[in-house]
């Protein structure tokens, strides 16, 4: 069992593309952006311009298509499955019937709310993976941490839930380290995790996880007592080693934003929706 | 708001382990269900409830709600309305279970222990066992209702948003749903006992 091989925190894959360049900022905001209109759209034609626009981002970008969308694959078993409970599920009345066997109708209107969802989510699904992938963990945090920073004024500690993220995503690898040595131990002593039914399965987590806790909330004391020891204060008068800054590339990436987004509210506020 | 060293701490590791959870599959116990498993990596969110109040529940439940949106497990996640949104309630739904059920068992234990001022070592049958469930219980309801919260919250959003018929969501919240309470209500009482064994004494 190797547990730390297999962890992958976000998929990045380092490059030096238009979209790579962006600051972190942008992404963020444009992907937010993208998302929200992502939710709102309702017709064919609005996802017709955002396949348009993403498929360009993806060239721009230099991914492979086939590299972005293979965390997909497992997914498409419950797709398929989300589709043919909207197909049969989905009432309206007054639909057109496409066929009818025993208690299950497929309707017109089944069909095209089987559509939305699936479109939906794969769309919202290749954003963020596009984004995980064109940005490093790193850049993400720092830029969430200098898009959150004006609502200090009222009140929001923004750095310091960054801070809690950046714990979290340092912790994650060193955790896993500590699991698996339990783990192992646990193996030695004959625990056979692999083995038995539903309730015995699930009996055996009990002595993984005990130990899991109190190893990570030892480790929290540990830190807790160290950053007080230094007196971590937030972040006021905190500064950064690396600033971030907007340039040419984030000009340009706006006025494409800002024409895609224009479109499509047109889009979703003109188009008759499929559903 | 400011937020204490301590909370930012514990938030951020109680968050590392629900993505760890999430990594390693370990969070997932396999159920007979067409599905094929329920998920406990709501675990750490309710222990940050319990242990540190709602705003360290509240925090812990949006990095596993933004680590589930970055990462989905299922199609629907991709929606961050199923994925954070209602994971923001279970810390906080934990915290207030936790809180308000062990006000309740102390002024229902109150007038018991009032009668035998000083009385306590000579009987100590039938009263410590009932002092071990009022101290236990608040910990198994926490538990419990934590995770109903991101049961009924997820398949509830999952619903609204169209993603899944109301007869599915309802099926698959009773299916997964409950081994993940009872799973959940008995780890929290366990999880919790354990490490107020070495957290520095407040109570």
């Amino acid at each position: 069992m190797e547990l730390t091989k297999n962890i992958t925190l976000g998929v990045y894959l380092p490059g030096k593309s238009f979209i790579h360049n962006l600051d972190p900022r942008t992404k963020i905001i444009a992907a937010t952006i993208i998302i929200i209109l992502l939710l709102l759209s309702r017709s064919y034609a609005a996802f017709a311009v955002s396949a348009l626009f993403i498929g360009s981002l993806m060239v721009l970008s230099g991914i492979p298509t086939g590299y972005a969308l293979r965390g997909l694959k497992p997914m498409l078993p419950v797709l398929v499955i989300m589709w043919i409970f909207q197909l049969f599920l989905f009432k309206e009345p007054g639909a057109t019937i496409y066929f009818h066997w025993w208690i299950f109708e497929a309707t017109e209107a089944g069909l095209h709310m089987g559509n939305l969802i699936i479109l939906r989510v794969l769309f919202l699904f290749t954003v963020t993976t596009f984004l995980t992938l064109t940005t490093s963990v790193v850049s993400l945090t720092d830029g969430l941490e200098s898009l959150l920073k004006p609502l200090r004024m009222i009140g929001l500690p923004s750095q310091e839930l960054v801070m809690t993220l950046v714990i979290a995503l340092r912790f994650v690898l060193i955790l896993a380290e500590e699991l698996e040595k339990i783990i192992k131990a646990q193996m030695a002593r004959g625990v056979a995790f692999d083995r038995g039914n539903f309730i015995q399965k699930t009996r055996k987590i009990f002595p993984v996880f005990l130990p899991l806790f109190i190893g990570a909330f030892k480790r929290a004391e540990e830190l807790i007592v160290a950053m007080d020891a230094r007196s971590y204060t937030g972040g006021r008068g905190r500064t950064k080693m690396k600033t971030l800054h907007m340039g040419r590339v984030d000009l340009t990436a706006a006025a494409g934003m800002t024409a895609y987004s224009g479109l499509l509210i047109y889009i979703i506020i003109f188009t008759k929706p499929m559903i | 708001m400011s937020l204490s060293v301590r909370k930012i701490v514990i938030s951020g590791i109680l968050g590392a382990i629900a993505i760890l959870l999430g990594v390693t599959r370990l969070g997932f116990i396999p159920v007979p269900t067409p599905a094929g498993h329920a998920t406990i990596m709501h675990i750490p969110v309710i222990l940050g409830g319990v242990l540190e109040g709602p705003v360290v529940g509240l925090i812990t439940g949006a990095i596993f709600g933004l680590f589930s949106f970055l990462q989905p497990g299922a199609p629907f996640f991709a929606d961050p309305l199923v994925s954070i949104f209602p994971r923001l309630f279970i810390g906080v739904v934990s915290y207030l279970v936790y809180f308000f059920s062990k006000k309740a068992i102390n002024l229902a234990t109150r007038p018991g222990a009032s009668t035998a001022p000083g009385a306590d070592d000579t009987s100590p049958g039938p009263t410590t066992a009932g002092s071990k469930i009022s101290r236990i219980l608040p910990y198994l309801l926490a538990g419990a209702f934590g995770s109903a919260t991101n049961t009924i919250l997820v398949m509830g959003m999952a619903t609204w948003r169209g993603y899944l018929p109301a007869e599915v969501s309802v099926s698959i919240g009773v299916l997964h749903g409950v081994p993940e309470l009872i799973v959940a209500a008995i780890l929290t009482v366990i999880l919790v006992q354990g490490i107020q064994r070495i957290r520095p004494s407040e109570e």
